[in-house]
């Protein structure tokens, strides 16, 4: 039997590359297919940070309110 | 009840009284082996017990020996052969120890290939302790998957998800396995070699450059050769520092080096969680026969994104993974015993695989020329080394590279991306190669 094995193995290569290249193409399109749908409808909430700095806000104005008013009474009183 | 309870009491003497019964028998039988023990003189004992030692073995092997296989062994390989492989493994520690070569693995391999070459002991053999750890979870390919789920617990696919192109750099370097496998047939060819193309195709994932599929592979296709393959496979995976740089220079200009990538957009947990679940699902439809690695790294993968799991992804990235790093890594060093190792394969197969390293980051680089080609974000071309696996060493060998040609040029987190996509590639590739020999 006088098979040409170097052939053979240049059909491996096309079949293992092919299949190779296929596989991450496909992936590449499934990826950026899957991060559109993802962030579309189901985008990351981050409820903890915006709310927790809107509090803060809102906590600072009444802190500074509550001094500013302390302030003036004192001047007053 | 009194009756039940007189019976048991009776019953227990009985028990008893029959086992004290039985007990002289018992000594009379080891009496009966002493006798068989015959009184030699004393130089008769002497001369015995030196024909048991280590360095008449050595000297005088014994004829009848036989390998892990019951296969003969030429005198050449029981005598001289050890000593040589004996020093090898003492290099071989040089190496993890002082050069710092992957010592997680090179140390328990070269160890496991010390213990292997000692005469009489037979610790490689099928009753020897390193045998049994072979036959354990070496010859049912059971070790890599579990350091598979443990690399997957580890991987981070957020670089790639948020620059998913680059999985095609990732691709491109598994030409260094298929390229060396046409190499493998090509000596066979001249008729330097004598490689099946089994052997063959084994010898070609070294440029994977991923330890656990080259096991697997080897493994499953060519056990004879699984020492020479493990050693190649680490050596020159920690030898990446030393072979990539200098063909990554010679395949770029200084103004390619000096590319700056755009920076990576933030990837939210879930399309973290969701891609292990894609890519498996792909391996399923495309490539069954590459499920078993790509399911076992997905698994440790899920685990670790899950984010509810977090003793079983400490598992998986540390005792898990270090206790089965032990036994991997003796069960292969068993199979550098003098008669597996010391054959003219062996030295094509070093040859080989670091033509598959050196074809692996050609490709790679080469690949990344071609996407600036197209339109499209510029990708710097020397993440493209990094499509080799080896992670996370080849891409910090692109940052490094990087760095030189410009100093505020940070390629790491670009060239995880290919990295891992390199770890999925070769698996595929792995998978290709199962499948045509099934």
């Amino acid at each position: 039997m006088d098979t040409n094995l170097v052939l053979e193995g240049f059909k491996f290569m096309g079949l293992g590359m092919g299949t190779v290249f296929l596989f991450l193409i496909v992936l590449i399109l499934m990826m950026n297919l899957m991060s559109k749908i993802i962030n579309k409808f189901f985008p990351e909430v981050k409820p903890n940070a915006s709310a927790s700095t809107v509090n803060n806000q809102n906590n600072n104005k009444k802190i500074v309110a509550a001094i500013t008013a302390a302030i003036k009474h004192h001047k007053e009183g | 009840m009194k009756f039940l309870v007189i019976k048991l009491l009776a019953l227990m003497l009985f028990s008893f009284s029959v086992l004290y019964a039985s007990a002289p028998t018992v000594e009379v039988s080891l009496t009966h082996m002493e006798e068989t023990y015959e009184t030699k003189p004393f130089s008769e004992m002497v001369g015995g017990f030196l024909k048991s030692t280590g360095i008449n073995a050595f000297i005088n092997p014994d004829p009848d020996e036989l390998d892990a296989h019951g296969k003969e062994i030429s005198d050449f390989h029981k005598s001289w052969g050890r000593i040589l492989m004996i020093l090898l493994t003492f290099f071989l520690f040089w190496l993890a120890i002082r050069k710092g070569f992957e010592p997680l693995l090179l140390l328990p391999i070269a160890f496991g290939g010390l213990l292997a070459n000692i005469p009489i002991a037979g610790i490689a053999g099928d009753d020897g302790f390193l045998g049994v750890i072979y036959n354990m979870g070496l010859a049912n390919e059971m070790f890599p998957i579990l350091i598979f789920m443990g690399v997957g617990a580890m991987t981070d696919f957020g670089p790639l998800l948020s620059n998913p192109k680059t999985a095609l750099l990732g691709g491109a370097a598994q030409f260094g396995i298929f390229g060396t496998l046409v190499g493998a047939v090509a000596l066979t060819q001249m008729g330097f070699a004598d490689f099946t193309l089994q052997q063959a195709s084994a010898i070609s994932i070294i440029g994977g450059a991923d330890g656990p599929t080259s096991i697997f592979i080897a493994t499953k296709l060519a056990p004879e050769l699984l020492g020479a393959i493990a050693v190649a496979s680490y050596s020159y995976m920690a030898m990446v520092p030393i072979i990539q740089p200098p063909i990554m220079r010679a395949l770029t200009t200084e103004a390619e080096r000096k590319i700056k990538m755009t920076t990576l957009r933030h990837v939210s947990r879930l399309e973290k969680l969701v891609f292990p679940i894609l890519v498996l699902t792909l391996a399923i439809l495309v490539l069954p026969a590459a499920t078993p690695l790509v399911g076992a790294f997905m698994f440790g993968n899920f685990l670790k994104e899950s984010g509810v799991v977090e003793r079983l992804n400490d598992t998986l990235q540390n005792s898990l993974i270090n206790t089965v790093t032990i036994f991997l890594g003796l069960g292969v060093g068993s199979k550098l015993a003098a008669e597996e190792f010391l054959v003219p394969d062996t030295m094509f197969i070093m040859a080989l695989g670091i033509v598959a390293f050196s074809v692996g980051t050609a490709s790679g680089v080469i690949m990344a020329k071609i996407m600036n080609m197209f339109p499209g974000h510029k990708v710097n071309p020397l993440i493209g080394s990094a499509g080799v696996s080896a992670v996370p060493m080849a891409a910090r060998v692109s940052n490094k590279v990087g760095m030189e040609a410009d100093r505020t040029n940070m390629l790491l987190m670009h060239a995880m991306g290919p990295n891992v996509a390199g770890v999925i590639g070769s698996a595929v590739a792995a998978g290709v190669l199962i499948s045509l020999f099934i």
